[in-house]
């Protein structure tokens, strides 16, 4: 039963289930039919919509093609890998290549070099990148050469997410092309000039927004970007970005304002930046038709300029200050003279204003006449373009003049042109009253000097010429046989007369040293013997007091020196008189040592070291001065003072210098150094003074002149020439010496200078210049005048040489030497000349024994002088047989009195006369046997006379 | 749930244990479709559950026992039914990674109303597989027999390792080592 129920309830179940599928399978298969009848419609309809859609697809193509080929553009189409496929007609129309031209070719080929590869990169960025559009030019080369400029649009062509081809849509662009070039060209070469512009630029469109600026406008106002940069910003923004703003900024929108508001072009404002630089501001509007399109700025850094600009005014405005202030007045004219500017000063040194002066001619209103060729000389040489200075009156306003001292110069313009000068004047007024009153000051003193000085020549002249007398006749009183006592009187005389004279020496040579009349001479001389001369001079004056004269030399010092020896022997003796003064005993020393030698210069250092009184320290100061004397406990030394001031003077004349040291009660030493060069050559040797006091009688001169007013001066040259066995004729004014020498010639002529009627010099101008048997014989000046310029005019007057009186002997019988005529009367040149006593013949004769000695002299003077002088009288009556008799008889008598060498004369007169070869030779020998005798009597007189004494 | 699902379930029940376990099943659960199943159509899952539940109350079975069992019944079906798609593979991996394939494409397009488990298929190694299982079904037991059947079917031996991934079943993963 349940089997059954179970059964029953699988049978519904089953039944259900097969109903239920029964209908589910209903539905799906009406479903299914459904379905199928809408596809069957929907094929239908597809064919009929691709059937309209493909007309559609002509239609428009057509349409499209049309369009294509009536507009100017060119499309084209390519291939993936570049290849044109399509190309529109009108390409040809542009380019000149037909369409099948085109297609195939590769889209470079038309391009033109250079551009190729840019064009394939473009491409390949296109496919890769996959823009749908893109725009690109480029250079096309058409068919005739043309570069054509092409502006291409490129779309992509998709299907199936692949590329399939690239349609370009180009057209002709040469003309903007060639523009916009061209328009690069000008940025560049714009943007070129403002980037190098020396100003800051900036320029803006009319609402202030930046179109460009260049690197300087940045750098001025200290914006940190670049110039690039700027462009586009406003105004704000610019003011923001700056880092050196102006000093001002409400004075500079103010102005800016304006500026913007009057749309003027400005230029020249001055920008101060608030760190410190100083610009200049141009403002330019850009007006295009009237219309303001942009404002143009321009900055310059005029820093530097201005502050040079400053520094010129400010040191203009110091020195002209100065000028003012300087007391100097300043005149500015043009090349015409007339005036442009006068300062303050100069008008009031003038006393017109500048407005009275401007525009006058300066010479015209202010320069005398006379004044007139000053200033036009020194206007010529403002021309030339050179400075001066010159002195000139000037006329003020109210008619007074005043000295100017004007310093002159040019003023040139920019181009060097000369456009005028510049005059500045300093008052002398005051200067030039001094001036006149100095001058006149003056001339009185030179005068009172001048004075002075013809007082002291006078003087001097007017001492000498008795002193002169006096030494001379005390030298002639001794060969007048006098007694001791008289002979101890007359040294006392000449003595005095000695140092008066030395005195008078003294005063002569230091006004001639102070007067600049001392000539230092260069000649060569030999220096030790020089020294050797004044240490025997000396040792002769010290005879027979307790001192020692020496000499030290350097062993260097040998040859010749070339200086002043007369000055060098005058210090010497100086120095060495002076030690003699201070020493009682002990010694004189005489130096001389090389201090330094370079080249020929030698300086020489000489000394003169005593051991005398000394000086006291503190008087070492005074003993250089004139006129002091340093007299320790009233010493008896006498003298003018001047001694040693000479000495002083005469060391510094050739440029040396001398010292003393000195203590008390040990002695001086003097000490000077002289500068010398050593002589290339070797002078003579210094003839050192001959012991004897006698001079003797060595030349032949036959005839002299002398020319001399004073008749004490007429006695004592007489009677030296009479010693001397000389002859003369006295002529007592020039133009009496004029008149003798027209008749007879003379060997010799001694001119006094200062005579009456007619002077020494005009007498000797007057004997060589008219024709006289003595037109060329020496004539030597004999005058009291010390002078040197009186040698001068006595040289430059013809004279030979000059003798200062008072003088001794010697040195007249040393010039009479001198000017010995060179020519003799002897016929026999071998035939040496008698030259004084033979002194050691008559030692060896006589010895000790002065009695015979003075027997023989007497005996000669008085028995064998008259024998020799009968050979004269054998000559005129020609027994040469007596001659030669005499001869022989008298030729042993000459040894015995020490003539020698007239012995042997006398052997030759014998030998001639006895062999009667020539008369005419034996009656010279006879004459001149003669006169040598008569010439020695003085000589063998004297030396009898000596003998003849205790 | 596709009705071949049901109708193959109660075919499966009658031949273990006769239509009269059939009759209580249908007869004491009380179904929306009253028991009555066509493999045409589309059933609420609910229903598995109860006819299931049912099942092992009378069977004294599990749950789980009982879904492995039918799923290794079910491969069999499936043997017949799907001969061609079988005959692509030539091992139980290959037809894994198939099914993973074929089933997310295929199955979709035959039944796009059906709420589809979903497999992911690795292979660590030739002899190593992992299928990771998520459905909101939970029908991971059912799964497991499949396997199981499918291992068969090729003669091949495997240990089939199952592992819930969360605790209400529906991630599910399974190791198979062959051996």
């Amino acid at each position: 039963m349940d089997d059954i129920e179970l059964l029953k309830r699988r049978l519904a179940r089953e039944q259900a289930a097969r109903r239920q599928a029964e209908g589910i399978l209903e539905q799906k298969a009406l479903e299914l039919y459904d379905v199928n009848i809408r596809l069957q419609h929907l094929n239908e309809n597809l064919e009929l919509e691709i059937q309209n859609k493909l007309t559609e697809l002509q239609e428009s193509e057509q349409r499209y093609r049309q369009l294509i080929e009536s507009i100017e553009d060119i499309i084209y189409k390519i291939s993936p890998d570049g290849y044109f496929t399509y190309i529109s007609p009108v390409a040809e129309k542009l380019l000149g290549y037909k369409e099948h031209e085109f297609v195939g070719k590769h889209a470079s080929y038309f391009v033109e070099q250079g551009y190729k590869g840019a064009l394939i990169t473009y491409y390949q960025r296109v496919l890769e990148e996959r823009k749908s559009s893109t725009y690109y030019e480029l250079p096309i080369i058409a068919k005739d050469g043309r570069t054509v400029w092409i502006g291409q649009t490129v779309r992509i062509i998709e299907s199936n997410n692949e590329i399939v081809e690239m349609v370009a849509v180009a057209r002709d662009v040469t003309a903007r092309k060639t523009t916009e070039l061209a328009l690069q060209t000008t940025q560049i070469q714009l943007t070129a000039l403002i980037s190098s512009l020396q100003s800051g630029v900036m320029l803006e469109t009319q609402d202030r927004q930046v179109i460009l600026a260049n690197g300087l406008f940045c750098d001025l106002f200290g914006i940190s970007v670049s110039a690039q940069q700027l462009t586009g910003l406003s105004h704000t923004d610019l003011e923001a970005l700056t880092g050196n703003p102006v000093d001002d900024p409400q004075a500079f929108k103010a102005r800016t304002d304006e500026l913007l508001a009057c749309r003027q072009a400005s230029v020249g404002t001055e920008v101060r930046l608030s760190n410190g630089r100083i610009l200049e501001q141009d403002y330019i509007p850009i007006l295009i038709d009237g219309m303001c399109m942009g404002h143009l700025w321009q900055y310059t850094d005029v820093t530097k300029k201005n502050t040079t600009r400053e520094r010129i005014r400010r040191s203009e405005e110091k020195y002209r200050g100065i000028m003012n202030n300087m007391e100097l007045g300043l005149l500015e004219v043009d090349n015409d003279q007339t005036i442009l500017r006068a300062y303050d000063r100069f008008c009031k040194m003038i006393g017109y204003r500048e407005d009275e002066l401007i525009g006058q001619n300066a010479a015209k209103m202010l320069v005398p006449p006379e004044f007139i060729q000053v200033l036009s000389e020194q206007q010529q040489q403002r021309r030339l373009g050179t400075a001066g200075s010159y002195e000139l009156q000037l006329m003020r306003k109210d008619g007074s003049r005043i000295w100017v001292l004007v310093s002159g110069v040019p003023i040139q313009d920019e181009h060097g042109a000369q456009v005028g000068s510049m005059g500045i004047h300093y008052d002398l007024t005051a200067r030039k009253q001094l001036e006149q009153e100095l001058a006149t000051a003056k001339h009185l003193a030179d005068e009172a000097r001048q004075a002075e000085k013809q007082f002291l020549a006078n003087m001097s002249h007017e001492i000498r010429t008795p002193l002169n007398a006096i030494i001379g006749m005390s030298h002639l009183l001794f060969d007048t046989r006098p007694t001791a006592q008289q002979q101890e009187y007359i040294e006392i005389l000449q003595t005095s007369a000695d140092f008066l004279h030395s005195l008078i020496s003294d005063l002569l040579d230091m006004t001639k040293i102070e007067a600049g009349r001392i000539e230092v001479q260069s000649r060569p001389f030999d220096l030790a013997g020089l020294m050797r001369g004044t240490q025997k001079v000396f040792e002769m004056k010290l005879q027979g007091r307790p001192i020692d004269i020496d000499v030290m030399l350097d062993a260097r010092i040998n040859g010749d020196f070339i200086g002043d020896d007369v000055m060098l022997n005058q210090i010497l003796t100086n120095l060495v008189g002076n030690a003699d003064k201070f020493t009682e005993e002990g010694s004189i020393q005489i130096s001389a040592r090389i201090r330094k030698e370079e080249q020929n210069q030698c300086w020489i250092e000489f000394s003169v070291t005593d051991t005398g009184v000394g000086i006291p320290t503190e008087k070492l100061g005074l003993v250089f001065q004139k006129f002091k004397q340093v007299n320790p406990q009233g010493h008896k030394h006498k003298g003018t003072g001047l001694g040693l001031a000479i000495t002083k003077e005469l060391v510094e004349i050739q440029g040396g210098t001398i010292q003393v040291k000195s203590r008390v009660g040990e002695g001086s030493v003097f000490t000077f150094i002289l500068p010398f060069t050593r002589s290339a050559t070797q002078s003579a040797p210094v003839p050192v003074p001959e012991l004897s006091p006698v001079p003797m009688m060595e030349w032949r001169l036959g005839h002299v002149l002398v020319v001399e007013d004073n008749t004490m001066n007429q006695k004592y040259i007489g009677s030296l020439l009479n010693k001397w066995g000389i002859s003369y004729t006295l002529a007592p004014d020039g133009m009496q010496a004029i008149e003798v020498c027209r008749q007879h010639k003379f060997d010799l002529i001694l001119m006094d200078i200062q005579m009456p009627v007619l002077d020494g010099y005009e007498a000797t101008v007057a004997i060589r210049s008219t024709r006289n048997p003595n037109q060329h014989v020496p004539i030597i000046a004999l005058t009291a005048s010390a002078m040197l310029d009186h040698k001068n005019i006595a040289l430059a007057a013809g004279m030979d040489d000059f003798l200062t009186k008072p003088f001794d002997p010697p040195k007249l019988l040393a010039l009479l030497r001198q000017y010995t005529p060179a020519e003799l009367p002897d016929a026999n040149p071998s035939v040496p000349i008698a030259l004084g006593l033979d002194w050691r013949h008559l030692h060896d004769m006589y010895g000790p024994d002065l009695s015979t000695a003075s027997e023989m002299f007497e005996l000669f003077l008085n028995d064998i002088v008259p024998e020799i002088n009968r050979l004269n009288d054998l000559c005129t009556a020609h027994d040469w047989a007596e001659v030669a008799r005499l001869a022989h008889k008298l030729k042993p008598t000459f040894s015995m009195v020490g003539l020698t060498e007239l012995e042997a004369k006398m052997a030759q007169i014998e030998r001639s006369a006895s062999q009667n070869s020539n008369s005419e030779l034996v009656v010279i020998y006879c004459s001149d046997i003669i006169k040598h005798t008569n010439e020695a009597i003085p000589l063998l007189k004297n030396e009898l006379q000596k003998l003849a004494q205790p | 749930m596709k009705g071949l699902v049901f109708t193959e379930f109660l075919e499966m029940v009658e031949e273990r244990f006769g239509y009269g376990v059939v009759d209580q099943l249908l007869t004491k659960s009380d179904l929306p479709s009253r028991g009555i199943y066509t493999a045409v159509g589309t059933y609420n899952h609910c229903e598995m559950l109860t006819l299931v539940e049912q099942l092992s109350s009378y069977t004294h079975q599990t749950v789980a026992e009982l879904l492995r069992a039918y799923g290794q019944y079910m491969f069999k079906i499936f043997t017949r039914s799907y001969r061609q798609l079988l005959d692509r593979s030539d091992s139980a991996f290959s037809l894994f990674h198939l099914i993973q394939e074929y089933h997310s494409v295929e199955v979709r397009k035959l039944y796009p109303d059906a709420e589809l488990p979903h497999f992911f298929v690795e292979q660590p190694a030739p002899d190593h597989l992992t299928m990771h299982y998520t459905s909101e079904r939970k029908l991971a037991d059912f799964a497991h027999g499949l396997i199981e059947g499918c291992l068969e079917h090729f003669g091949e031996q495997a240990t089939v390792t199952k592992t819930n991934l969360t605790d209400d079943g529906s991630q599910v993963l399974f190791d198979i080592v062959k051996r």
